[in-house]
């Protein structure tokens, strides 16, 4: 109901911003943004929380995004994984344009190419650690494939375990199964939202070491909002966001390099 | 504190809705029931009062036994015209008049059909010219002055269309259907008619003759002279009166009239619609329990953080019950309001004179807002007590999910209640008790709280093995569905509960009519050895005359005749039925137990049925002394008992036996066989054109008569089913209510699933099918309470010739559809909200 009346194409965008990322469209991008704008209420209470993004998300890659506390990365997360809509400008998943789909269209997009892991872990506690894994399989009415599910399975560790309801596992275990059912249907992309939010720091790491492993020797590709830097640190490339827009990136960050930007956009 | 509520209340407003509306439908039962039975009483008083106004004293013959009253008061036994010479010369006396009054006079429409006779009685009686005490006003043309006039009431004037000149055809149950011309229209009192009996008046002759009144008068009413007091007057009569007749002033008269009536009414309608209104409040504080539980576990943090700003318990108590009470008050309200639609609804459905307004009695709408406020603040006790044990600590704690361990006690407590429940209900069926009906309704009272109490047990297994096709043929949806309706057993199990009692009550129903139709078609078959049977439409007596005519008949033979009486034996009032010996096993067979039926050609010789022999201890050759309505008591012998019969019960003797002990002649029912070597319908189609002179009087061969027997019994099931079915609407209600607070309730799964890829047609099978899982184990649940309770009912009333037990599977599987059919309605706003939710709100970070 509220992401129809947020929408409003006659204030496209035409302001004039770095277009760096948007050259680098399709292709090697398994997701990108076009000057995407979003705001938040009417007149003298509205919010530009998305102020022309242009970001790409190239395959096989671990992008995190950092920023301050509403600089906008959310935003940009949920828009793009199309989850919320622009007010202008375009965002792509492959070479399909979210912003010209319907709802079912949208929502079978996510159902085939998009995964998600949330903060709060968002399992359905009615069903159990396994039929958690495999419900984007479910939705979609495909049969879990035995070999793919057994090696998603097997990465979380969860092993006995799996009959459980989210109720009985550990935090950990719980973002775990949230990240292996993102996995199992090896979509186009992952999206997660401060996925190691909740976790405890050897909890966070070996959800890390998860992640990593997944875009490392599965060749999955995902996009990590986090302000922690010693998860960014874990990513390929870091996108910086401020005040809606990307004010900075680099790639092969380190925890040092990381800290210097943020504190820099902290001032 | 008491903010606290209001602003709850208002917050919450929608989702009180529901069950206001619950609330609001039992008590505009409750109060439109009172209402409606006001409003007929004091129609009633006034039509009475004005039709003797001008009378002083009425003289009457005694009230006959047995005859349980209705509108007008009891049956009486007719006083001869020789009373009048009696009575003319007392002191005080002005004018005098012979009445005769009777059901029995048919007015025939313009298209042919009868006026009246199913439902409101159709009477006959004499003009009075004494225009003091004449109840009838003359509205147009004149009295009837020539034999074959007729003055017809204002009322069935208005509604046919009949005017003064015209010619009208009457149907009478004594005497053949004859021609008349309406000399005139005429109100009764101030009324158009007897509330909607039809009432046809003759010249006083011809009255005597179509009404079977030769020298006999239902009544005789004086006028006092003036300053004549009618107490005076009253006594002056009754002492010129012999021992058969009585005298009353005309306002006693009137009152006992008025008192006979609305206990009739308080009986037949008032009562029944009582006992419904009760069963609308019981189903709907299933809803109210619900609702309130949701909210308080909604309100979980709000209520803990009160607590943790120094509330105490009592006062969050008190909060939850105001908040109740005045959810309980608005809806009372509403429902009194309702209440007055309802009655209007209920005069109009029984035909109430027009002009007719609406009784309102303050009382009506005290009870309705009493038993509103009062319901609702009992069924929400238990969620309120729920509430006070919200920890503080609980308000700064992620709001958990509700622990789902179902206390021990609680399932203990349910299968004690649902035992006692049991036994309460076998007692009570057993009569064995004194208050056998209060045990009734007490004990089935309890097996509905035991199996609501315990359903949370039998959430769990029922919804797996139903869930079973819905997972497999409707994938994911189907799988969430059946978890959805497992994962609060108690939540389910108290909506599907209130479904429960409705359905519960429709199938005992069912099961109950569906025995008798069995076992009244086993008795006809039983009972019923004429190939045809004969009986007045309106249950009244026919004039013997049919059956001479039958007689001369050759293509039919072995025409028999089937007297009544009302008898007194000891105190009680009971059934003669007298018959010709011959017609034993020709047209009628007894099925005796021991004795002989043959033993009732000898005089005073009678044959009993098994359960009045058994309730009196009565053996072949014992005697028994028979009191009879206007004649002096008889010794009879019994020489036989026989098993419950389909056409004739209680005493059975020789119209021979019965002749001496009463002083009319009239048939209740003619049996006949087809003469022999004529065919059945030869013979029928003869003897339906023998009786064509008396169009009330009908005749059926056997399989007619099943039929009809079966069909009257389905009316009966269909009346009582859409009654219930009320019940079932408000446990539906239950349902929306339940699914709309566990969509809220589930907003951020229900986010997820459509983030992860479930589509709205996905997310709206899921709510429809959990809330057809919740429908069907509400209905499995009631089909098995409900068989339980009719095959005890069935059981029971043995006596009543209840001896063949049926369970009808057809209705049944019908009920659990159209209870899967109500799931689907249920399920449609709450799924159409549940695949509108924002899927961001569902994982926005809190």
């Amino acid at each position: 109901m509220a992401d129809g009346s947020q929408q409003s194409s006659a204030q496209a965008a035409t302001a004039v911003q770095p277009t760096r990322a948007a050259s680098e469209a399709s292709g090697s991008s398994a997701a990108h943004s076009v000057d995407a704008v979003k705001i938040y209420g009417r007149g003298d209470t509205a919010v530009r929380a998305l102020d022309n993004v242009n970001v790409s998300f190239d395959k096989g890659r671990f992008t995190a995004i950092m920023g301050p506390s509403g600089s906008g990365k959310s935003t940009l997360l949920h828009c793009v994984a199309g989850l919320d809509r622009l007010t202008s400008g375009q965002v792509y998943i492959g070479d399909a344009e979210l912003g010209a789909l319907t709802d079912r269209q949208l929502t079978l997009l996510r159902r085939q190419k998009v995964g998600f892991i949330f903060q709060s872990y968002n399992l359905v506690p009615t069903l159990s650690a396994l039929d958690n894994i495999v419900l984007p399989l479910t939705i979609a009415g495909h049969k879990p494939d035995g070999p793919a599910l057994d090696e998603v399975v097997r990465i979380t560790g969860l092993g006995p375990r799996l009959r459980h309801r989210p109720s009985e596992l550990s935090g950990g275990q719980q973002q775990r199964v949230a990240a292996a059912r993102a996995l199992v249907s090896r979509p186009d992309i992952i999206f997660a939202d401060e996925p190691t939010g909740n976790l405890d720091s050897r909890s966070s790491a070996e959800l890390l070491d998860f992640l990593r492993h997944a875009v490392s020797d599965l060749g999955q590709t995902l996009a990590m909002v986090t302000h922690d830097p010693l998860a960014a640190v874990r990513a390929d490339r870091v996108v910086f966001l401020a005040d809606g827009r990307v004010v900075d990136e680099m790639t092969s960050p380190t925890a040092d390099t990381i800290l210097g930007v943020m504190r820099h956009l902290g001032d | 504190m008491f903010k606290v509520s209001i602003r709850s209340l208002l917050s919450h407003k929608l989702r009180l809705l529901l069950t206001t509306l619950a609330i609001v439908i039992g008590v505009s039962s409750v109060a439109g029931t009172f209402i409606f039975i006001d409003t007929i009483n004091s129609t009633f008083t006034r039509i009475f009062q004005a039709a003797n106004a001008g009378v002083a004293v009425t003289v009457r013959g005694h009230e006959l036994h047995g005859d349980s009253g209705g509108i007008g008061g009891r049956g009486r036994q007719a006083i001869p015209r020789s009373l009048v010479t009696t009575i003319k010369p007392v002191p005080g006396v002005r004018g005098i008049a012979g009445v005769l009054f009777r059901d029995g006079a048919t007015m025939i429409g313009r298209d042919g059909k009868q006026i009246g006779g199913n439902g409101p009685p159709t009477f006959g009686g004499n003009w009075i010219n004494d225009s003091e005490i004449s109840p009838y006003h003359i509205r147009s043309g004149g009295p009837p002055t020539q034999a074959t006039d007729v003055v017809v009431d204002a009322g069935t004037a208005t509604s046919h269309n009949f005017s003064v000149g015209q010619q009208i055809s009457i149907a009478f149950t004594v005497a053949p259907e004859q021609r008349f011309t309406i000399s005139g229209i005429a109100g009764f009192g101030t009324s158009d008619n007897l509330a909607g009996a039809t009432i046809a008046l003759f010249r006083e002759d011809t009255a005597e003759r179509v009404l079977d009144g030769k020298n006999k008068y239902d009544e005789i009413d004086v006028s006092a002279q003036g300053g004549v007091s009618d107490i005076g007057l009253r006594d002056r009569i009754a002492s010129t009166l012999p021992s058969y007749a009585e005298a009353a002033t005309g306002q006693q008269a009137a009152q006992a009239a008025e008192q006979s009536t609305e206990s009739t009414i308080s009986t037949f309608i008032g009562t029944p619609l009582l006992v419904f209104a009760f069963i609308f409040l019981f189903v709907g504080s299933f809803l109210i329990v619900n609702t309130f539980n949701i909210l308080v576990a909604q309100r979980t943090r709000e209520l803990a953080l009160l607590r943790a700003v120094g509330a105490t318990r009592r006062q969050v108590l008190t909060s939850v019950l105001v908040e109740a009470s005045l959810t309980g008050l608005v809806a009372s309200l509403l429902g009194v309001l309702l209440g007055l639609v309802v009655a209007s609804g209920l005069n109009s459905l029984i035909k109430a004179p027009p002009g007719t307004t609406l009784s309102l009695q303050p009382r009506s709408f005290i009870i309705g807002i009493v038993v509103g406020v009062v319901v609702t603040v009992l069924a929400a006790t238990f969620p309120a007590r729920r509430a006070t044990r919200v920890a503080p600590v609980a308000a700064l704690r992620e709001a958990l999910p509700e622990t789902q361990a179902l206390p021990r006690r609680r399932n203990v407590s349910g299968a004690a209640v649902f035992v006692l429940g049991c036994i309460a209900t076998g007692v009570g069926l057993s009569g064995a008790a004194p208050a056998t009906l209060q045990l009734l309704g007490a004990g089935v009272l309890g097996i509905f709280f035991g199996v609501a109490l315990l359903a949370p047990l039998l959430v769990s297994p029922i919804a797996a093995v139903l869930g079973w096709p819905v997972r497999r043929f409707r994938g994911v949806s189907g799988l969430l569905a059946r978890e959805n309706a497992r994962r609060n057993p108690r939540r389910t199990a108290l909506t599907s509960a209130a479904l429960m009692i409705g359905l519960a009550l429709v199938t005992s129903v069912a099961v109950l009519t569906a025995s008798f139709k069995a076992s009244a078609d086993a008795a006809i078959e039983g009972a019923l050895r004429g190939d045809f049977i004969v009986f007045s439409q309106t249950g009244a007596e026919f004039s013997p005359a049919a059956a001479q005519i039958l007689r001369r008949d050759t293509k039919v033979t072995n025409v028999t005749e089937l007297r009544t009486s009302t008898i007194l034996i000891g105190s009680a009032s009971l059934g003669m039925v007298a018959i010709d010996p011959s017609a034993l096993n020709t047209t009628l067979a007894f099925d005796m137990t021991s004795g002989d039926e043959g033993s009732i050609a000898t005089r005073n010789t009678a044959i009993v049925d098994k359960a009045e022999a058994s309730a009196r201890g009565l053996a072949v050759g014992d005697m028994v002394t028979v009191g009879f309505p206007a004649s002096p008591d008889v010794r009879m012998r019994i020489g036989g008992i026989y098993k419950q019969n389909a056409i004739a019960q209680g005493y059975i003797v020789s119209i021979a036996t019965l002749a001496p002990n009463v002083s009319t002649t009239r048939d209740d029912v003619m049996l006949a066989n087809a003469a022999p070597g004529v065919s059945l319908s030869d013979a029928e189609s003869a003897l339906k054109a023998d009786l064509a002179a008396f169009p009330l009087v009908g005749a059926m061969n056997r399989a007619e008569y099943r039929t009809f027997v079966g069909s009257q019994i389905d009316d009966f099931l269909n009346l009582i089913t859409g009654l219930l079915f009320l019940a079932v609407f408000i446990a539906v209600l239950g349902i929306v209510n339940t699914l709309a607070l566990s969509v809220l309730e589930r907003t951020r799964e229900i986010g997820l699933i459509r983030a992860l890829g479930m589509t709205r047609g996905q997310t709206r099978s899921m709510v429809r099918w959990e809330s057809v899982l919740i429908a069907l184990i509400g209905a499995v649940l009631g089909l098995a309470v409900g068989v339980g309770l009719g095959l005890a009912l069935s059981n029971a009333l043995h006596d009543l010739g209840i001896d063949h037990v049926a369970v009808p599977g057809g209705n049944l599987i019908f009920y659990a559809f159209v209870a899967g059919i109500f799931g689907v309605l249920a399920a449609i706003f709450p799924a159409i909200r549940a695949s509108r939710l924002n899927v961001l709100n569902a994982i926005a970070s809190e």
